[in-house]
């Protein structure tokens, strides 16, 4: 059935490039991931202000994160902000959409970590004379900690797919540049084969070690 | 001295306390009993300014508890609570959890607080237990981790809020043994409860709460035995 | 050449909205129903068959989709059966939301206590009566909530096949090729925002109604 010799060695030539490319995706998703992260937190708590304005901004930005596709919200960065006169390098963009969409999804989990925390915690420790300071850092932010971890991983392996929505804006992260080698070397299947296991390699060493932690430092 | 002055609270439009006065004195162990939602567990989070009052005063060693211009978190050291559902950290081992506010608190060393928590974790019967998490022990043992928690604190006044109800039966013998202990040391108690048979035994006075009030006050004697009036009467033969 | 945008153009993304929903629910049903038997047999006692599906699920979920499809396309190109986009969109679509599919199965059934089943085997129920009257009626209730979850990520992941040049474009697609005539990114992309937001709403508000009508307690998990 399959008339075909697989020729393995274009691959192995050009791996460095390969590797380049993981790289790129290893950054785009860390990053977006870190300002996804820092931002989630300050709309955690605008969730709960008193303000109006800030709530209805961090709802807006909760359901436009969830209800529209990752790659629309890539195309608007790049190809919409044109329209203001922005115009964002294809790097920019995807770091911007993909950490856009990172706050929507880890407001939700953060929220959730924080909902799980009974409020009797809060009594207790106040009532042991614990100022509001130390009641957080010490008694609600670890047992927040521990409900996130896990999903907060699961989202960060999920930023890693998003940021192979660049190829789509030309940029050379895992698989853009995979696209790239293929082209000019006329071998898709070998490439993008060897370009799956290096996203499973990641994603797996990603899972394992925050398994590893999950057990070993947050007993979970 | 914990002196209750005129104490009124509402949440909306719901009156849980409603105009209560009492004085307990140092060594007196008092017992707060009377129907869900009659205000007892309340008036305990009121004492120690968990809960602010709407009017009236509440004066822990002639310090107004809601005075604005009280220290609540220093005020709070003198007052050990300990609550129904344990509220034990649960990240933490038994140890950590006795000398946590130690730590954080009373600016104790870490040697010096790991050494107290020990000493009041045995104390409380579980010299086994140091190094396990809240998940690893019994309700009973939860419990008295809290009480250890509190006691560690060293207090001038402990507050119980109905600590026994939610365990299992055959749990409530070993947590009221430790009560019963500290009562005989002379540590003074304002304890929320449902046990009337303990009451009767550890307690100097029983009030009886309905709707807010205190509607019938006296010796455990008095009060359980030979009660006046007819709302008290009427509860403790539900609940005997 | 009109370069403004039309009615016409309103109509050419409302097709396209239709694509999309054909796309969803073509490789959403073939989705649930690989991932319903794999999760199924996930459940089963043998390790061995637990731990190699497992390797399947790990393997959709760490690699892109977009990957994922130029991969088959290339296969199936070598295999000497190139496929239509189309048709291959769909099919790795469903394969991949199956290995999400499967996942939220298993969780399902594993979310029916051991004493319920233990009691309807000890009724004298076959294994396959429990599985059908009770483990399903029960689990069913409990990830319903999340495969909602996993139909609306699977929505908006369609957009993907459209950069594949699949015919007929769906909504993605069918902005960009108006894009191309009107040059109005921005505008023409908030529509598809529009449309795509209000799909997703539609779908979560008919879930909702639905999770209201039969008490199921909704929980969200991506």
């Amino acid at each position: 059935m399959l008339d075909y010799t697989f020729q393995w060695k274009v691959v192995w030539k050009r791996l460095p490039d390969l590797f380049e490319g993981a790289i790129l995706t290893l950054e785009l998703t860390i990053l977006s991931s870190i300002i996804g992260l820092l931002i989630a937190s300050i709309l955690v708590i605008w969730q709960k202000n008193d303000n109006i304005f800030l709530r209805n901004f961090t709802k807006t930005w909760i359901s436009i994160a969830r209800n529209t596709p990752a790659l629309l919200q890539i195309y608007i960065a790049y190809f919409g902000l044109g329209s203001f006169g922005i115009h964002l390098s294809s790097y920019v963009a995807v770091l911007g959409a993909i950490a856009f969409n990172n706050a929507g999804y880890m407001t939700e989990i953060l929220r959730g970590g924080f909902s799980s925390v009974s409020k009797n915690q809060n009594q207790a420790a106040k009532g042991l004379g614990l100022n509001n300071f130390q009641t957080y850092v010490y008694v609600i932010y670890p047992q927040v900690l521990k409900t996130v971890f896990l999903p907060m991983t699961n989202q960060f392996i999920w930023a890693m797919m998003g940021t192979s929505l660049g190829i789509i804006i030309g940029l050379q992260e895992l698989t853009g540049m995979t696209t790239f080698l293929q082209s000019q070397t006329f071998r898709p299947f070998e490439f993008y084969f060897i370009a799956a296991l290096i996203y499973i390699f990641i994603s797996k060493s990603i899972l394992l070690s925050s398994g590893f932690i999950a057990k070993k430092y947050l007993r979970i | 001295m914990i002196k209750i002055k005129d104490v009124h609270k509402s949440y909306g439009d719901l009156k849980v306390l409603d105009g209560i006065d009492l004085e307990v004195n140092n060594g007196e162990v008092v017992c707060l009993v009377g129907a869900s939602g009659s205000g007892k567990s309340t008036l305990l989070l009121c004492v120690n300014a968990l809960e602010g009052i709407d009017k009236g005063e509440v004066l822990v060693d002639e310090i107004s508890v809601h005075d604005k211009n009280t220290n609540q978190n220093e005020l709070r050291k003198k007052l050990g609570i300990v609550f129904q559902q344990f509220n034990t950290f649960p990240h933490l081992t038994a140890l950590n959890n006795v000398s946590l506010a130690l730590k954080l608190v009373l600016k104790m060393s870490k040697k010096e607080s790991n050494d107290l928590a020990e000493e009041h974790l045995i104390k409380v019967g579980l010299k086994e237990k140091l190094n396990h998490y809240p998940s690893e022990l019994s309700g009973g043992q939860q419990q008295r981790l809290a009480i250890a928690r509190a006691l560690a604190m060293s207090p001038s006044y402990l507050l119980l809020d109905e600590i026994t109800s939610a365990l299992d039966p055959e749990l409530v013998g070993e947590v009221l043994d430790t009560l019963r202990m500290l009562a005989d040391e002379g540590m003074t108690m304002i304890v929320v409860t449902h046990e009337i048979p303990f009451a009767r035994e550890v307690a100097n006075r029983v009030a009886f709460f309905h709707e807010g009030k205190i509607h019938e006050i006296g010796s455990p004697k008095d009060l359980i035995s030979n009660p006046k009036k007819i709302r008290t009467k009427e509860f403790l033969s539900k609940i005997l | 050449m009109n370069y403004s945008f039309t009615l016409n153009d309103l109509l050419f993304m409302s097709q396209g909205a239709l694509i999309t929903f054909v796309l969803t629910i073509s490789s959403g049903i073939i989705g649930t129903f690989i991932g319903f038997f794999i999760g199924w047999a996930r459940s089963s006692s043998s390790k061995i068959i637990f731990y190699l599906l497992g390797i399947y699920i790990d393997i959709i979920r760490s690699v892109p989709l977009i990957l994922q499809f130029v991969l088959f396309n290339s296969f199936m190109a070598i295999a000497g059966y190139p496929m239509d986009p189309f048709l291959s969109g769909i099919l790795t679509l469903s394969v991949y939301i199956s290995g999400y599919v499967a996942e939220v199965i298993l969780a399902g059934i594993n979310s029916v206590p051991k004493v319920t089943r233990n009691s309807s085997r000890g009724l004298g129920m076959t294994y396959l009566q429990d599985f059908i009257f009770i483990v399903i009626p029960i689990g069913f209730k409990n990830i319903f909530p999340s495969w909602t979850g996993l139909m609306l990520g699977l929505m908006k992941d369609t957009s993907l096949i459209a950069v594949m040049g699949a015919t007929p474009p769906e909504l993605l697609r069918s902005s960009q090729i108006i894009i191309n005539r009107v040059h109005e990114p921005i505008l023409i992309l908030l529509g598809a925002g529009v449309f795509y937001y209000v799909m997703c709403y539609l779908i979560t508000y008919l879930a909702e109604k639905y999770e209201e009508k039969n008490h199921i307690k909704s929980m969200e998990i991506r």
